[in-house]
């Protein structure tokens, strides 16, 4: 393939994109046609990823792929055409910072945005005129989806998950979801990495929700149906889903018994995987939530970024109404910073504020820590009150989860500063954290006596004990 | 055997296609060679009109335009409907073994003796045990949530140490636990503690066991794997009632997987094990079972040929593919253990066109040399009416995979000028009125190869 020559055969040939035509013609409901199919993927796997210096397909060959991941019938043509787009996608990024490779760029000069602007994408994202463009984002045609239908996407997510049977059609709409979170992260990640709102706000991730909150509603009810699949995807995983596949079974003929066990293996580990793809999006749109903000009190932003309820305090609203939530949410959400934030102003919602002090005092932000909140547990009063309000497991919930996450974010810390030798520091710490949320847990104890320490409280106590143990 | 897919049931194999989607395919891509078949796909044309012509005189009494059409589609129907009978049995193949047969019983999980470890031990005495109340008969469901709830990662790194109990226990529980959330949290966990690394040669955490490779082994064995198995006496055995792999296969093949990334700091497998790691992942790949599981299935296959150094990668190859080649009967299945080594890195490459070229020979009942087998396809005379375009259209594609894959093969002046006029003699020796089964799979197969890649 060294051969300069090769290159040269394909530009001249490209692939004609007559050939496509013959794509979309038929449906690939016979074998030739599916086989047909994936010649045509191993064609262009060949003739872009394969070749050296190869260049990214067309975007009329980008939108056949996709097309077949769409309206793909075969499971073969769907696992297949999903894998040739997310290759494409790492092999040519939409979008990457300059000199990451090069160490001597990177002391001083900063590191420039390079986007192809000119790349194919799933996703029809027009500021401009999004009315004139959003009546074509039709499902039958199987391309790329407008914001109504990304929309449309997550709320059928929620739908076919929660269905007492799993249908197999779920899995090309969770391997559609699964590749436009990456696309959305190609293109996120490297804008949000230069801190430079006037980029940061061109990101695909951007547009989509200004979009989306073109009219309020909808952006909220997304996020919601977002935070809804993640809680039913940790259901799904945790109970025994054979359950739900044997009703499945009993109705199948004898024959397809063998294309059911393919569909179980591919079903659960797409299921797996679409949980941490959402994990993924909450925690890029709260990056860029974040991004907004400091963009925001610098002055950067102007009035065409219409102001959005952050995603942060859309999903405490929804932990707050529905408490069932709380412990799938937080089981899932496992990214420390993100997760330690919720827990926070969850608990600082209810946490009531010493009256001494007023609203102005700069001493009241300060407190409103994870630290801050275990040390309001020592007050009687407070905590009595705050497990009036939310109830004693989910107090439970937030200081395990609390605590798992803040004891991510030190032991990160320290194994950084390991190697500046802060070791002593970061442990003294840790130790603190520990006895902090040893005698948070003991106050609910002794506040209500009755009270049942749930197991992941029991884990985390022992947790905590067995750190001390280990670092004192 | 091969039952479709869920997808694939709807899809009725037998009712007639619709007849205006055949027409175009063909014209589609004969568009695609334009510059070759343009002349004679006129005078396909103009013999198709021809005929209709011919036909529609013989009936005058048709006189209603419509009606003389609802005829004519009937008698194409039923002309299509005769040729598929007619290449009915290579048609409808598909590729498809089925490498997993009857489960065994899964050894028991036992939870491990808290008693001998250490991080466990060491708490009993501690206060707070009356809130937590651990006690030594209750410890397996204790630590399934320090598992599932991600302590047990937290606390193999606070103390950078995971001791031997627990390593067996969630090596054992994510191989046999049948609760799926089990499988994924020891999986993780054990994808955690391997990965993590403080130098590039030494992992950031001590590890007091690590499986050996009888022990993946035997899990493998338990999960009904057929390591005898073999393509061709595979299609009578089909009818038992096996559910074929349990879920557990996808957490095997990630830790294989995990631990082909680690040999720096530690080489988990010898190199006769590292190559039936990889004899077993193309194996995977022929179950249609597996369809779905591609990705992870192309991830432990580039990990594990990576394994090898550069001294055994030769060798294993060879070997590799030669195991592969006698297991495989000619037919869609050895194209299929070509085709699913994805050409990702030039040791895939290399895979890719070894396999194909011991497929080859072992196609040509061992002949010396790949030339000779060139030399013979070359000869190949496509009149005889005995030719057989299927087993033709199989060594077309492995010829294709053996030269073209590896560029040792194709800078090869004498092999890629035999395979050449090969494939020209396939794309204008064959008549594009050859209806045969698979004659024009084989002509449009070369010319497209001829246009694109010679």
């Amino acid at each position: 393939m060294e051969n300069p020559s090769c290159n040269e055969r394909w530009k001249r040939a490209g692939i004609e994109d007559n050939m496509l035509l013959t794509m979309f013609d038929a449906s690939d409901t016979n074998q030739d046609a599916v086989d047909e199919r994936i010649a045509f993927l191993d064609a262009v796997r060949a003739s872009s990823i394969g070749l050296e210096r190869g260049k990214p397909p067309t975007s009329k060959i980008f939108g056949a792929i996709f097309h077949m991941l769409r309206t793909g019938k075969s499971l073969q043509l769907i696992v297949a055409s999903y894998k040739l787009l997310v290759d494409l996608e790492k092999h040519f990024p939409r979008a990457y910072l300059s000199g990451v490779d090069d160490s001597l760029s990177s002391s001083n000069s900063p590191r420039k945005l390079v986007v192809a602007e000119e790349a194919w994408s799933p996703l029809i994202l027009y500021l401009d005129n999004a009315t004139a463009v959003s009546e074509t984002g039709d499902k039958q045609s199987g391309g790329p989806l407008d914001p109504s239908s990304f929309h449309v996407l997550i709320g059928e997510l929620v739908e076919s998950l929660t269905e007492s049977e799993i249908q197999a059609a779920s899995v090309k709409n969770l391997l559609l979801f699964q590749y436009l979170v990456i696309v959305l992260e190609g293109d996120f990640i490297p804008r949000n990495a230069t801190m430079n709102w006037s980029l940061q706000r061109e990101s695909l991730l951007n547009v989509l929700l200004i979009l989306q909150g073109s009219r309020k509603t909808n952006y909220k009810s997304l996020m919601k149906d977002c935070v809804e699949v993640i809680c039913v995807l940790c259901q799904l995983l945790q109970n025994d889903l054979s359950k739900k596949f044997e009703v499945e079974k009993s109705s199948e003929s004898q024959s397809s018994k063998n294309c059911h066990a393919g569909l179980s293996l591919a079903l659960l580990e797409v299921l797996k995987n679409a949980r941490v793809s959402m994990k993924k999006l909450l925690v890029m749109i709260m990056a860029l939530d974040m991004s907004r903000k400091k963009a925001d009190i610098e002055g950067h932003t102007s009035r065409a970024d219409s102001p959005r309820t952050p995603l942060v305090d859309i999903v405490l609203d929804e932990l707050a109404y529905s408490k069932d939530t709380v412990p799938h949410f937080l089981k899932i959400f496992s990214e420390p910073k993100w997760k330690l934030e919720i827990v926070v102003q969850y608990l600082w919602k209810y946490i009531t504020k010493p009256s001494a002090r007023t609203r102005r005092s700069s001493g009241c932000t300060e407190d409103a820590t994870f630290d801050g909140a275990l040390k309001c547990f020592s007050n009687k009063n407070g905590t009595k009150s705050i497990i009036k309000k939310i109830g004693g497991d989910v107090v439970q919930l937030l200081l395990a989860h609390g605590f798992q996450a803040q004891l991510s974010i030190l032991s990160e810390t320290n194994a950084n500063d390991n190697i500046g030798g802060g070791r002593e520091e970061g442990g003294s710490a840790l130790v603190d954290l520990c006895q902090a949320f040893i005698s948070a847990f003991d106050s609910l104890k002794s506040t209500d006596r009755d009270m049942e320490i749930l197991s992941i409280g029991k884990e985390a106590l022992f947790t905590a004990a067995t750190a001390i143990s280990m670092k004192s | 055997m091969d039952d479709p897919l869920d997808f694939e049931v709807e899809d009725d194999l037998l009712s007639p296609l619709p007849i205006n989607n055949k027409r175009k395919k063909v014209i589609g891509l004969d568009d695609l060679l334009n510059d070759h078949y343009k002349e004679q796909d006129k005078l396909l044309e103009k013999q198709n009109k021809a005929k209709k012509k011919a036909k529609a005189k013989e009936k005058r009494k048709y006189d209603d335009e419509d009606r003389k059409e609802a005829w004519l589609t009937r008698i194409v129907e039923k002309c299509h409907n005769q040729l598929k009978a007619f290449g009915e049995e290579n048609d409808i193949s598909l590729w498809g073994v089925k490498v997993f047969g009857e489960q065994k019983p899964f050894p028991p999980l036992d939870s491990p003796d808290l008693g001998s470890c250490n991080f466990i031990q060491s708490f009993f005495n501690n206060r707070l045990n009356s809130v937590v109340e651990l006690a030594v008969d209750k410890g397996g469901s204790f630590l399934e949530g320090l598992l599932t709830n991600g302590w047990l990662s937290k606390l193999a790194f606070l103390s950078g140490h995971v001791e031997k109990p627990v390593a067996i226990w969630a090596f054992n529980t994510m191989l046999y636990s049948s609760k799926e959330d089990l499988q994924n949290s020891s999986s993780n966990f054990w994808h955690a503690i391997l990965s993590s690394r403080r130098e590039v040669d030494q992992f950031s955490v001590k590890i007091d066991w690590f499986p050996e490779y009888t022990d993946l082994r035997s899990a493998l064995d338990t999960y009904g794997f057929l390591f005898k198995f073999s393509s061709s006496g595979e299609r009578e055995s089909s009818d038992s009632n096996n559910e074929g792999p349990p879920q557990n296969i996808r957490a095997w093949i990630r830790f294989v997987t995990s631990c082909c990334l680690i040999r720096s700091k530690k080489a988990v497998f010898s190199t006769v094990e590292a190559e039936e790691i990889v004899e077993i992942i193309i194996c995977m790949f022929l179950d249609r079972r597996f369809q779905g599981l591609s990705m992870l299935l192309n991830d432990c296959m580039q990990a594990t040929v990576d394994y090898f150094t550069d001294q055994e990668w030769c060798s294993s190859c060879e070997n590799i593919a030669k195991f592969i080649a006698c297991r495989v009967s000619e037919d869609l299945n050895c194209i299929q253990t070509v085709e699913c080594v994805s050409e990702v890195s030039s040791r895939c490459k290399q895979l890719r066109s070894a396999i194909a070229y011991q497929n080859l020979l072992y196609c040509f009942n061992g002949a010396s040399s790949g030339e000779v087998i060139l030399k013979s396809l070359d000869a190949s005379n496509f009149r005889d009416k005995s030719c057989d375009f299927f087993k033709m259209y199989i060594h077309l594609v492995l010829a294709e995979n053996w030269v073209l894959s590896s560029s040792l093969v194709e800078d090869d002046p004498v092999i890629y000028e035999m395979f050449c006029s090969f494939l020209k003699n396939c794309s204008s020796l064959i008549s594009a009125t050859d209806l045969r089964s698979y004659a024009s799979k084989v002509r449009h197969k070369a010319s497209y190869l001829l246009h694109f890649s010679i």
